[in-house]
Formats: C-alpha cells, sequence, structure tokens
C-alpha cells in the first residue's frame, strides 16, 4: 500500500467533472484506490464518493492505493491533479 | 452489453442526459422519451416497443422520473428477466450507470447499484455535514 500528499490545483476543486475524470481513471487500474480528506476516506473510483468530500482549490488530500498496480494508479491521478484536471491551461 | 432508454414527462429526461453527457464528457448510449402530455400514452408504448424490440439479445434498464407517473406506470409492463425499470432517477443515478466500468458486472448488480446510488444522492445538508463533524 502506497499513499501520497497531493495538493489541489484546479479553481473549481473537486466538482463534478474533475470528479467523473478522476472515478474514470481510478476504474482503469485493478488496485483499492482511497482520496483521504481530514476524516473522510472515499472510494476514488466512486464518482458521488469522490463529491462527498467537498475539497477545494488549495486543499491537500492523501491518495492511497493498494494493489498490483498501485505505483502507476498513483503516479496517473497525481499527474491528472497536477495538469489541474485539464481544466485550465 | 445493458441498455438503455429514460422516459419522463416533457423533457426532463433528454436534459438530465445533456447534463450527464457535459459532466462525463461524453456521448451517452442512451435514448429519451418524453411523456406527451396530450396523449394517453400510446405513442410512448410504442416508442418503447420499437426501443426493446431493436435490442433484442440485450439487458434494458428504462430510467423513470417517478414512481407511479405514467412514465413508470407504462415501463412497468416491459419488466422481465432481461428488462428492468428505475423510478426516480437523478444525476447520481445515471452518472453511476454511465461512469466507470459500471456496466461490467451481474445486471441486477448493476441496476442495485444505480438505484442506490441514486439514493444516496438525497441529503439535507445540514444534517449531512452535522453527521460527518
Amino acid at each position: 500500500m502506497i499513499e501520497k500528499k497531493q495538493q489541489i490545483y484546479n479553481k473549481l476543486g473537486l466538482h463534478a467533472r474533475a470528479a467523473a475524470k478522476l472515478s474514470h481513471m481510478a476504474n482503469m487500474f485493478s488496485s483499492d484506490i482511497y482520496l483521504i480528506y481530514n476524516e473522510d476516506k472515499v472510494n476514488a473510483k466512486s464518482l458521488l464518493g469522490i463529491l462527498t468530500l467537498a475539497a477545494s482549490v488549495g486543499n491537500e488530500i492523501t491518495l492511497q492505493a493498494a494493489g498490483e498496480d498501485e505505483k502507476d494508479a498513483i503516479a496517473a491521478i497525481s499527474d491528472l491533479f497536477d495538469r489541474k484536471f485539464d481544466e485550465e491551461s | 452489453m445493458i441498455k438503455s432508454v429514460i422516459i419522463t414527462h416533457g423533457q426532463l429526461g433528454r436534459e438530465l442526459v445533456q447534463v450527464a453527457e457535459k459532466i462525463l464528457e461524453q456521448k451517452l448510449d442512451i435514448e429519451a422519451i418524453a411523456f406527451d402530455w396530450q396523449g394517453d400514452g400510446s405513442s410512448m408504448i410504442a416508442q418503447l416497443e420499437k426501443f426493446i424490440a431493436r435490442n433484442q439479445g440485450h439487458k434494458v434498464v428504462i430510467f423513470t422520473d417517478m414512481f407511479g407517473g405514467s412514465p413508470s406506470n407504462i415501463s412497468t409492463r416491459f419488466i422481465n428477466a432481461n428488462v428492468e425499470v428505475i423510478s426516480g432517477i437523478n444525476l447520481p443515478g445515471l452518472l453511476k450507470f454511465f461512469c466507470c466500468g459500471e456496466h461490467n458486472g451481474h445486471f441486477r448488480q448493476i441496476v442495485k447499484k444505480v438505484e442506490q446510488e441514486a439514493k444516496d444522492g438525497i441529503n439535507i445538508i445540514s444534517e449531512y455535514l452535522g453527521e460527518k463533524k
């Protein structure tokens, strides 16, 4: 199991479209993947779960993955955050 | 493969699909049928019959806007081992159906997951936040 701290850079935070992209990407991996923010831990493969975090720009969350492709999963998801979900140039 | 159709009063279904397409950034494979306010439902029945005939060999989910309403009542007559109706569909439920490989699995499990996600998407926010504190 690996974890990585991740900053949210996109202005709208983990809103619907970003959550859709994130859950879509998480589902491409076999590992169990979670997002942890404050006291909440949600399944990154659940769009609605991600939305319940109500995480905004500037917040720091923890990405957690456990499974065969955990490293690739964290790298790909982290890259999506760093790219601001391709919402901003 | 699961095929889907949404049947609602007015253009509610079409709008819901358009919003889901915007969020998921993809064209969704779903047909939207609007209930004809002036009619007796026969046009809706005909459209549903055609849809199901066209998708023979597939599982079919019919989404409706409200249990007990005409779209839902008419859809109910089509229920069988391959056709299920989910009433009261909302955005979370629809997104669950189309997002994230939810079509992988047993038909019954998939419709149950969609039903649950739609229900979970309804919250009194102050109570929800209170529970989280």
